[in-house]
């Protein structure tokens, strides 16, 4: 299709993102005069349902908040009221906890690989499309998920949310035993996992490298972060949870209802995947780093369509990490932490399947929430996505208007973005004056 | 969401959010089917996505999804779909805010020869999703009689 500066694009829905939400692109030429990533519903609601509550009640309400990372909400939400309860969970309890959390990082990105971002690479529409001539792959995902599922049904008491989540620990500490049932099916999914590194490494990856500052957190134990660390970033920031708020901002914007994250005085940044494999992968497992400098991403990935590949990296680390947890296992007792209310503030901060978690809770002398305050990965990095979109597409306006659109949907599930963590529904349109 | 929860038999899955409104009613129907019935009938409810659905059904004879719908008639009207040999009506999407939806599943269930023998579904079409939204009184009147509807499907 010619350019001729008069161009309008518009595609109502996009697929395989989660929640709801839209993209809107306008350009003259090769121009990008705008690009926004809205999005419509912030967790405002959910921090007004946790007014008032009790504080034992924050880990089950913010759960709610997310289909696929429940567990994310709820670790930060114990983090943060320990915090400022000033109670710090005995050594098995935490073990326990990344045990838990490695479960969800299975879940969600094998969902993410297979399910939502793999159809982008190979042509398909949908994973639906893509099982009817890819069945074997489909397959491999499901098998990685359902591995995750266990686990996080074993320790989290159930699958359908994990209700054996406490602040200060668990409910009930699981037997030896019953985590030993789980290393075949763990061993067999990481011989799976390789599998899934070599796939993901063959697909051809669109160019695009901004220069992101990128943000995970870095923990003092040496370990990969996933349930604990320092706030740390590529340009040299290290903090704790609780100066949260001196390096970050939350500026609201006209387009959307989610609050737009930026380090003060600097502007957008990267968190998720990405971000933690380039600030951490030395604390990878050998058989993870491995992978990686097979995978041609051993000194760093910074181009976001490799993002795929850096969480099939971390499908193999959560593997293996499961594995020497369940190997180290000693049952937490007792499984919880004593807590006794006191009034004050504390914060909290994970690292989500798609990025750093932070939750802020304040608290009263008789143990309720007088406030609460959340920001979830996606609208971190809402700005890095829209700076995206614009460098892509100002780089590829020659593009037809299809494959365009194709290409900035792909750009936005780089992010894997869990818009309902911020809202719902996603709608995409790419306008060309 | 365990592998091969069915069992053989009948299985009853409720999906949905308890805190957002209507998204609720699938959950309550499970929850009901199972009190009347714990005897006769495995009912499950599922708040995460539902692509685990593919493993909870597995050997089952007979598969009812439960999940509350975006309005597209009255809050309160119910679907009943039989989804074995063709895919769910586009114009009637589960207000769901999961990655891969109920339709998807389902479909990725059949590319993938993966259905149960027999699979309904129950749409539930609701007004308010919102966070900290009651159930509205439309789709609460509505769940008892889709309660009775499943118990009659499986035969309880």
């Amino acid at each position: 299709m010619p350019d001729d500066g008069g161009r309008t694009i518009r595609v109502e829905a996009l697929a395989r993102v989660e929640g709801e939400g839209s993209m809107y692109v306008r350009l003259r030429g090769s121009e990008v005069l705008d690009a926004r990533f809205e999005i419509f519903e912030p967790p405002r609601l959910f921090e007004a349902l946790l007014r008032g509550r009790a504080l034992s009640e924050a880990p089950d309400i913010t759960a709610r908040i997310c289909g696929i990372c429940p567990v994310a909400y709820q670790m930060s939400a114990c983090r943060a009221i320990e915090d400022a309860l000033g109670v710090a969970p005995a050594g098995p309890v935490e073990e326990l906890r990344r045990l838990i959390y490695c479960g969800e990082w299975l879940e969600s990105h094998a969902l993410h690989v297979y399910m939502l971002h793999a159809p982008d690479f190979l042509g398909f529409e949908s994973a639906f499309t893509m099982a009817a001539e890819h069945g074997e792959i489909v397959e491999r995902g499901l098998r990685t998920k359902k591995v995750g599922n266990e686990l996080i049904d074993l320790v989290g008491g159930r699958a359908v949310h994990p209700i054996n989540v406490r602040v200060g620990g668990f409910y009930r500490a699981i037997a030896r035993r019953d985590l030993e049932r789980l290393r075949d099916p763990l061993e067999r999914a990481r011989e799976d996992a390789l599998e899934t590194v070599r796939f993901a490494a063959s697909l051809s990856f669109p160019e695009l490298e901004p220069d992101y500052e990128y943000v995970a957190l870095r923990a003092d134990d040496g370990r990969y972060p996933i349930e604990r660390g320092r706030i740390a970033s590529s340009g040299g920031i290290d903090v704790d949870a609780s100066e949260f708020d001196d390096i970050f901002e939350e500026r609201q914007v006209a387009h959307s209802n989610a609050l737009h994250s930026l380090i003060r005085g600097r502007g957008s940044y990267l968190a998720g995947p990405m971000a933690r494999f380039n600030l951490n992968r030395e604390r990878l497992s050998p058989l993870a780093l491995e992978a990686a400098r097979e995978a041609g991403i051993g000194s760093g990935c910074d181009n976001p369509f490799q993002s795929i590949v850096v969480r099939s990296i971390e499908i193999l680390y959560a593997l293996d990490e499961a594995l020497r947890l369940i190997d180290a296992y000693e049952p937490p007792d007792p499984p919880a932490a004593e807590l006794e209310p006191v009034a004050a503030v504390g914060h909290g901060v994970t690292e989500a399947p798609r990025g750093l978690l932070y939750h802020r809770y304040e608290l009263t002398a008789d143990g309720r929430i007088a406030s609460a305050r959340i920001v979830p990965p996606t609208s971190q990095n809402q700005l890095a996505i829209e700076e995206d979109l614009r460098d892509f597409v100002a780089a590829n306006a020659e593009l037809g208007d299809d494959e365009l659109t194709l290409r900035c949907e792909q750009a936005i599930r780089n992010y894997d973005p869990c818009i309902s963590c911020a809202t719902h529904f996603l709608r995409l349109e790419v306008e060309r004056e | 969401v365990s592998a091969g929860a069915a069992g053989g038999g009948a299985l009853v899955i409720g999906l949905g959010n308890p805190v957002r409104g209507d998204d609720r009613a699938g959950l309550e129907v499970a929850r009901r089917v199972r009190e009347r019935a714990p005897d006769a009938v495995r009912a499950i409810e599922v708040e995460r996505e539902p692509s685990g659905l593919i493993d909870a059904w597995e050997g089952a004879r007979l598969a009812i999804v439960v999940d509350a719908a975006a309005a597209a008639s009255r809050p309160g009207a119910v679907h009943r779909l039989d989804a074995s040999s063709r895919p769910l009506p586009p114009g009637l999407r589960p207000a769901s805010t999961h990655a891969l939806g109920l339709a998807e599943t389902i479909e990725l269930a059949r590319a993938l020869g993966r259905l149960p023998e027999r699979l309904l579904v129950y749409a539930i079409e609701g007004e308010r999703f919102e966070a900290g939204a009651a159930i509205s009184p439309a789709v609460e009147a509505a769940i008892d009689g889709v309660v009775e509807r499943v118990l009659a499907d499986v035969g309880a």
